[in-house]
């Protein structure tokens, strides 16, 4: 398994010189206490962790598993020592509210720290990842007792939680739940139902789980309008707060699953479980998206991280393993062989990682600072601008992300030959973790959908113009910089090729309500190259800048530039493909009856 | 898992009403006495049998329970022996086989929709069968009438199975580099002694005997490729009677621990002076293991379309089963909570793309078989150098482009089941984690993109690639006028095109850059892969069309709406491969090895 080494110095890149982290702090309330200097020694103290700490676990929890017994989950040896370090370190309570015992420093921050966690150990991430769903869904929503009861350990990493959505007969389509909830005398509960698919459902390493839970009250319309969302505790608090009562929840089984193996996906089963309303009746639904956004990006992160993992581990072993010599004579005279990397096809997997690693880092962290505005932000005008920008590249980076990991972890498979397949070497891992995050937290198709359909198409192409104008703007700004043409002329006309696909599929989706769902994915996948282009574009004119001013780190720039370059020249001519498909019509998908598909 | 049913309508298409496999047949005289008709279709009708019956319920249970290594002694998962015994018996080991020494010599367009079944039901499984024929290939090929007579005719039966012994720790892609010594001995034989790893089947509990091939250096061996000779050492020494004697001095150290194919044994082979025999000429052995390896390589490939085949009917059943959400044109299931999911474009956006790629593969295997059979059996001198060259270019992309489509295609299908595709219990797992192999071995994609672009295009200055191109061309100067065919050769004809220009633009290059061939060359075969798979379904348009009509089955109209969604939104693809290729090499080789970071 590669030792996983945090990026640091590119986190810097993308964190100071990108994205100007520091001056957008300035502008969020709590980022006042996020000085440079804070900031770079929280990083550096959660990647010593992250190396040090979680790292070594991640193959051993893959191959050691959970494990259930008489109803209790068991993690893998040192998960559960990790655990009590994360807390330690206060890494759970980073961004919380203050009043509630948190450290209110921006979210944005968090994440950077999800990266490095995520990417040396993505089954130990999901723990506190899950945990953060359901403590926002329950600030905003819960009533202030909730809030009192739950909030302080949740944020302190005593107590985790879950979110409980998926049944066996639904999982896009939640509005056929089958769940219930009957109201008791004392305005608690019964909630009685199966839930599967429930990540880090029962574990060892915290005294409570609070699960969050879909069901359906008696007098429930049908459809998504039905649904209300419930608090309900593995333990009953008691007067003092402290775990009480066992509820009757259980756990019926953990699944046999691809990888992840260390998270423990559980089929929970809700036997009259004393459970608490969160909010309104039946606009569960409705508080479960309130942080769907910042949730699908927390997911995005293992697309990112899947890429950097999968890179460290091959780049290292490119370099070592010896065969066949370079094309263009003996590198390595004195061995028997070159090292593989002097091999074109080999370098064109390794930059494919590469370029997928850094320009999804560049796409997350500035999607996060979208989510500091539109969270924070202190004038309504740029909140409400924030959260839709927010909204618009969440499917994208989302699923893109996640998708291109999957490639990108295959890829350094791949660089390994043989020994990518065998176990030991850890990079098979990286594949079947990875392929968990195109399907979890709404596929990617419905991602796509959710792109073209609801914050496309929707917005009559709003959506889609606040972030083609910065494209265009940034195109302006730059277009007379001979160094850069090579980047500025291609996203320019990507950016109106883009507006003029998004024309020609509103009018044929105005004609048949077919044609959205037929072209949503390559939609989304055009997007992605597209967003990521003009990313790779604005660090390739950072780039340029420090080597035109003077720079004693000449490699690291030029390797950006070049870095930019083969994503413009071998990667972004990908999106023209999609351009093809997505615009030729719903006929070649619809047409087909069902009985047709196989004889 | 679904139930694994042989896509047997299909494979009947592509060999009767497509490439008029039976015509061929008759026409050679070294096939025409072993095959007709009504035997292919008999083998057919069979193999789907003991495919779906005997070897598919085998495929999640052999995963499950692994093989199990014991102090050299190597135990197969539940059930795999006795399958073995049915399938040994039933003759298919040796179905494609020299029936001078016992094998039945059916044409290779026919053994390879067989081995697709085998691969498909059970690919873990199916690697066995399929190393011991490429053994039996080599021997053929390559081996004294001696050793034929000993060995083929047990290796046939399934008596005794195959394997074959290249990597070492150090050296798998450049076998030039090993290390395991051979050194003669006074009566002839030669002992060996070295490391192997990543044996596939090379030590198991269902054949009496196992048959290595194992590449060595003899003392005198010259450094590097020409230096490397090719044996046959076998797990029980034979006795002069046929009668199995003495373990030779070779054993299993241990079995790898690996992502799939559990039901196979990947073995570290250790040889400690172990009696071994030279197969053809000193210093030839590779050589003589690329006879083997060729055919490896397009039974790879078939694996492939096996692979897709069963992810597509595990996908398709859970899409009509799985009910989820409304048709966006109003509800098509109305006493139902939702509709199926087959309903959603997207979802059949992956299915068409499953579908469309596994008929398109299998279209492609047969017309590469087609060509093995011209090589192996036409009596005409210059029409057999024309298949050779046929089958050379065509070997690579056969084992890469379907290999990278087939995983796609297994991936696709786990997005199909939601959640449940990352769930053991539904195969569709599995069937990812089985596939991911057939990208690496047997030459990883990468080899096989070089051995394309340098060996078999660059090398002879585009000449094997002309012959594709006429064929190609050929098929549309006879039908540009055929109504049938609008919409097709046009597309046909710019793809066949854009490709020939790219190849010409790469054999430019690569004179003053030898980095460029390298630098295109995966990108190249995908841009090969798309475009003769474009090929071969306007091929399928042309005999569906026809009988469409008439059609109450809904095979040929299906057969029509694949081919369009293929070309509308699969055949783009090449435009922007084409591009990336012509974008050259820079921007891969201008990296400083630091700079990678």
């Amino acid at each position: 398994m590669p030792q996983y080494r945090a990026p640091l110095r590119d986190i810097q890149f993308v964190m100071n010189e990108l994205l100007d982290t520091e001056t957008h702090y300035q502008h969020i309330p709590g980022g006042e206490e996020a000085t440079p200097d804070m900031v770079n020694a929280i990083i550096q103290e959660g990647a010593k962790f992250c190396e040090q700490v979680l790292s070594p676990l991640n193959q051993t929890g893959d191959q050691e598993g959970c494990t259930l017994e008489n109803g209790a989950v068991t993690t893998p040896s040192g998960f559960k020592e990790a655990y009590q370090q994360y807390i330690a370190g206060g890494w759970p309570s980073m961004t919380a509210d203050e009043e509630l015992g948190g450290q209110g420093l921006p979210g944005s921050l968090s994440i950077v720290m999800n990266e490095m966690v995520g990417t040396a150990n993505w089954s130990f991430g999901m723990y506190p990842g899950l945990s953060h769903g359901c403590l926002n869904t329950l600030e905003a929503h819960g009533s202030d007792e909730q809030k009192q009861t739950y909030l302080p350990k949740m944020i302190s990493g005593e107590w985790t939680g879950t979110m409980c959505l998926t049944e066996s007969h639904c999982g896009s389509d939640l509005g056929i739940l089958r769940s219930k909830a009957e109201p008791n005398d004392d305005g608690s509960y019964n909630i009685t139902g199966e839930k599967i698919f429930i990540s880090a459902g029962d574990h060892d390493m915290a005294d409570n789980i609070i699960h969050l839970v879909l069901a359906k009250l008696p007098d429930a319309p049908k459809g998504t309008k039905g649904i209300s969302v419930f608090v309900v505790p593995k333990f009953i608090p008691d007067e003092n707060g402290n775990p009480g009562e066992r509820n009757s929840v259980s756990v019926g089984s953990i699944e046999h699953k691809m990888g992840i193996h260390a998270n423990a996906t559980c089929v929970l089963n809700f036997d009259g479980a004393k459970g608490f309303l969160i909010g309104e009746p039946h606009k569960g639904l409705g508080y479960m998206f309130t942080f769907m956004n910042i949730a699908r990006i927390g997911t995005a992160i293992q697309g990112l991280g899947s890429a950097e993992l999968s890179f460290q581990g091959s780049l290292e072993y490119a370099k070592e393993r010896l065969a066949m010599r370079s094309l263009s004579g003996p590198k390595n005279p004195d061995g028997p062989a070159d090292p593989i990397i002097v091999h074109p096809d080999v370098r064109r997997m390794l930059m494919t990682q590469k370029a997928l690693a850094e320009g999804g880092r560049a796409m997350i962290y500035y999607a996060a600072q979208q989510a500091d505005v539109a969270t924070r932000g202190q004038d309504e005008d740029a909140r409400k601008e924030a959260d839709e920008l927010l909204g618009f590249l969440t499917p994208i980076a989302k699923a893109f992300l996640t998708e291109t990991g999957i490639e990108a972890a295959n890829q350094g498979m791949q660089v390994l030959g043989g020994h990518g397949y065998i176990s030991e070497w850890g990079m098979e891992q990286i594949v079947r973790d990875a392929r968990i995050g195109a399907i979890y937290e709404g596929t990617t198709g419905i991602q796509a959908l959710d792109l073209l359909g609801r914050k496309v198409l929707m917005s009559q192409g709003e959506s889609l113009k606040r972030f083609t104008k910065k494209v265009h703007l940034f195109c302006k700004e730059h277009g007379n910089n001979d160094s850069l043409k090579e980047f500025i002329e291609p996203l320019s006309a990507f950016n109106k090729e883009w507006g003029d696909l998004t024309m020609k599929l509103g009018s044929a989706a105005m004609k048949d309500r077919e044609e959205v769902g037929a072209a949503s994915y390559d939609y989304l996948m055009y997007s992605g190259y597209g967003v990521m282009a003009y990313l790779w574009a604005s660090m390739a004119e950072v780039a340029q800048r420090k080597l035109e001013e003077g720079t004693s780190e000449e490699a690291f720039y030029t390797a950006k530039l070049q870095t930019a370059r083969f994503y413009f020249k071998r990667m972004l001519p990908r999106a023209k493909a999609h351009a093809d498909a997505m615009i030729s019509g719903a006929d070649t998908l619809m047409d087909m009856p069902e009985e047709h598909f196989a004889f | 898992m679904a139930e694994y049913q042989a896509p047997l309508r299909d494979m009947r298409f592509l060999l009767n009403e497509i490439f008029d496999a039976p015509g061929q047949w008759a026409s050679l005289p070294g096939l025409s006495e072993n095959v007709d008709p009504e035997t292919a279709d008999a083998i057919l009708e069979e193999a789907g049998k003991i495919a779906a019956g005997s070897l598919a319920p085998l495929n999640q249970s052999g995963d499950e329970e692994g093989c199990h290594w014991d102090n050299g002694t190597v135990t197969t998962p539940e059930g795999f022996k006795d399958a073995y015994q049915t399938y040994a018996e039933g003759g298919w080991v040796g179905l494609g086989g020299d029936p001078n020494y016992g094998g039945m010599g059916m044409p290779k367009s026919l053994v390879a929709q067989v081995e697709e079944m085998v691969q498909g039901a059970n690919m873990a499984f199916g690697l066995c069968p399929m190393l011991t024929a490429g053994a039996c290939l080599a021997l053929h090929a390559h081996g004294s009438e001696e050793l034929k007579q000993k060995y083929l005719p047990k290796m046939y039966e399934g008596t005794w199975s195959g394997a074959m012994d290249l990597t070492e720790p150090h050296a798998g892609t450049d076998l030039g580099i090993i290390r395991t010594k051979a050194k003669p001995n006074d009566d002839g034989s030669y002992s060996i002694t070295g490391t192997k790893i990543f044996i596939t089947w090379g030590e198991h509990d269902m054949a009496e005997n196992i048959i290595h091939l194992v590449l060595a250096k003899l003392p005198d061996a010259p450094p590097g490729p020409k230096g490397i000779s090719l044996f046959l050492v076998p797990k029980y020494e034979v006795n002069d009677d046929d009668s199995l004697g003495e373990h030779n001095a070779l054993s299993c150290g241990s079995l790898e621990e690996k992502m799939g194919i559990h039901g196979s044994a990947t073995c570290v082979m250790n040889y400690d002076g172990a009696r071994g025999f030279l197969v053809g000429e000193p210093h030839k052995g590779l050589m003589a293991m690329f006879t083997m390896m060729n055919y490896e390589r397009l039974g790879v490939g078939i694996q492939g379309v096996g692979a897709a085949e069963a992810s597509y009917q595990n996908a398709l059943a859970y899409a009509r089963e799985r009910l989820q959400s409304r048709s966006p044109t109003g509800a098509q299931e109305k006493d139902k909570v939702a509709d199926p999911i087959l309903v959603h474009p997207d979802v059949r956006r992956m299915l068409l793309k499953m579908k469309a790629h596994t008929e398109g593969s299998r279209a492609f295997i047969t017309y590469v078989a087609q060509w093995l059979d011209q090589a192996k059996f036409a009596e005409d001198a210059e029409f057999q150098k024309k298949a050779d060259a046929m089958v050379a270019l065509l070997t690579p992309v056969a084992k890469a482009f379907l290999t990278d489509r087939a995983l796609d295609t297994c991936v696709i299908g786990q997005q199909v089941f939601g959640g449940h595709g990352y769930i053991r219990e539904w195969g569709q797992e599995q069937l990812v984690r089985d596939t991911r192999i057939t990208q690496i071995y047997e030459g990883t994609n990468g080899i096989q993109a070089m051995d394309l672009m340098g060996r078999k295009v660059v090398a002879n200055n585009g000449q094997f690639f002309e012959y594709f191109a006429d064929d190609v061309a050929d098929f549309i100067t006879e039908n540009q006028d055929d109504p049938a065919l609008e919409g097709y050769i046009q597309p046909l004809a710019s793809a066949i095109e854009r490709l020939a220009d790219v190849t010409e633009h790469v054999i430019n290059s690569a004179g003053d850059n030898p980095t460029e061939v390298g630098a295109a060359a995966v990108d190249y075969l995908d841009l090969f892969g798309l475009t003769a798979e474009a090929y071969l379904w306007a091929r399928m348009v042309k005999a569906a069309k026809p009988k469409a009509d008439n059609d109450t089955s809904g095979f040929y109209t299906g057969k029509l709406k694949t081919a369009r969604f293929f070309y509308d939104r699969l055949l783009p693809q090449t435009v922007a491969l084409a591009e990336g290729i012509r974008n050259g090499s820079d921007s891969m080789m201008a990296f400083s090895e630091e700079e990678f970071g």
